[in-house]
């Protein structure tokens, strides 16, 4: 049996609707099949009040282990260092993080905001809000970079917003089996099983990346979302086109360019006009390529792609 | 498909002549960044809406290549290599290989 607490701090609770939504396994899969007692979650948690203090209060002195503590949302430091703009249990929700986080064996930050500061901590961040060990792409965040668990694991990332349900409940069975040393991390602490592919691997939209042929409008089913509707899917890792969101689509299926949410940078060129949606150009050609392509390649690339597209390729091959 | 295609034909001859005949359209400036390019969109549907020649003048289209990397037609993202087609949808209109705008976009 292991222990989960669950909290949210400046949150939209997008990571837990989609937690709910989990089928592989599903969130009654983890009590059920997988020893995961759930001590208290904002959604599922039915104790109010002095029963939730008495209950953190608990975790924190090690009346009760707290084997795996799970935070959404960010650490909101405003104003001026108090924490006082996000209250829980009586007192600033990041005295309970920094407390918890030391009791806990091991922690998960879980979607963008979590992880990296998300949306809340775009400039000018006036909550002042945090990652729990990252700052955007600067290590340190709340907890600070040195931050390691009981077990000596730093903050697992799940980044996303939101993270599709399915990495959370496949890395909280590992942690709660005691293969949490399983779990392979990359520099910004994402599980690498999840996160060493790209959005692109998987995409539909493979055949026009590579030869060159654009979406230009959204919702069509022809064309590449890279080159004109700022699809980030060549820069970004994810599992979106392997492990599909409800089970049979993902964003650039439906004609949606990949917005880059697992990355620190999101949302990117912090959502300034015409930066949305749009391919950032500089001279006509895309200011970001795809991981590992340089500039003068990409050229090379486009104009003996272009010549050899097939006539397929312009039209729309996905006939209902 | 033929018809189509005939009318297509008949579109691009009828913008080959308009810019043989010397018409002047707007090949500077070349949008640096993608605000300018937003902006030059913009204009496009404003001001030339679905009038030909206002599209032609202010895409800045020529009927060769231009500049020193020879920019054309044949390797923008918006060109449809086998319907020799400009599908950006402000512009939307039939082209040749070595034409050139300064949409030009790869």
């Amino acid at each position: 049996m292991a222990n989960m607490l669950w909290l949210q701090g400046g949150a939209c609770s997008g990571n837990t609707m989609s937690f709910l939504n989990a089928e592989e396994p599903s969130a009654c899969d983890l009590v059920t099949d997988f020893g995961i007692n759930v001590l208290w979650q904002p959604s599922l948690g039915m104790d109010m009040g002095e029963n939730v203090q008495k209950l953190l209060r608990d975790c924190v002195s090690g009346a009760i282990p707290l084997d795996i503590f799970v935070f959404e949302g960010t650490v909101v430091n405003a104003p001026n260092g108090t924490g006082t703009w996000n209250r829980f249990a009586g007192r600033p929700m990041k005295d309970w993080v920094k407390e918890l986080t030391a009791a806990a064996q091991f922690v998960v930050a879980l979607g963008d905001c979590a992880t990296w500061g998300g949306i809340p901590a775009t400039a000018p961040n006036p909550s002042d809000s945090k990652g729990l060990q990252f700052l955007k792409k600067q290590h340190g965040g709340f907890l600070g970079a040195n931050f390691k668990s009981k077990a000596g694991l730093p903050v697992i990332n799940i980044p996303g917003c939101p993270a599709h349900p399915d990495w959370v409940t496949q890395v909280l069975v590992a942690v709660a089996t005691g293969r949490a040393g399983e779990l392979e991390l990359d520099d910004l602490q994402r599980p690498k099983t999840f996160f060493k592919s790209f959005t692109q691997t998987g995409c539909t939209r493979n055949m026009h990346f590579a030869y060159k042929v654009s979406a230009t409008e959204f919702g069509q089913r022809k064309g590449c979302l890279f080159y004109d509707l700022g699809c980030r899917g060549p820069m970004t890792h994810s599992p979106c086109n392997r492990i599909l969101w409800n089970r049979q689509s993902s964003k650039t299926r439906a004609g949606m360019p990949c917005l880059g949410c697992t990355e620190p940078e999101f949302p990117f060129f912090d959502l300034a006009p015409g930066s949305v949606f749009k391919t950032q150009t500089m001279m006509g050609v895309p200011k970001e390529l795809p991981e590992g392509v340089d500039k003068s390649a990409y050229i090379k690339l486009t104009a003996a792609a272009k010549s050899a597209s097939p006539a397929w390729a312009e039209k729309d091959i996905f006939v209902i | 498909m033929n018809h189509m295609a005939n009318g297509e034909d008949v579109l691009r001859a009828q913008i080959a002549s308009m810019l043989k005949a010397g018409l002047e359209t707007e090949i500077t400036p070349f949008p640096e960044d993608s605000n300018a390019f937003a902006q030059l969109l913009q204009r496009i549907r404003e001001e030339a809406g679905s009038v030909l020649e206002k599209k032609l003048v202010i895409g800045g289209f020529t009927d060769y290549p231009m500049g020193e990397d020879q920019q054309r037609c044949q390797e923008c993202m918006y060109y449809l290599n086998h319907r020799r087609w400009c599908d950006l949808p402000e512009l939307d209109v039939p082209v040749e290989p070595d034409w050139w705008c300064r949409l030009w976009h790869i």
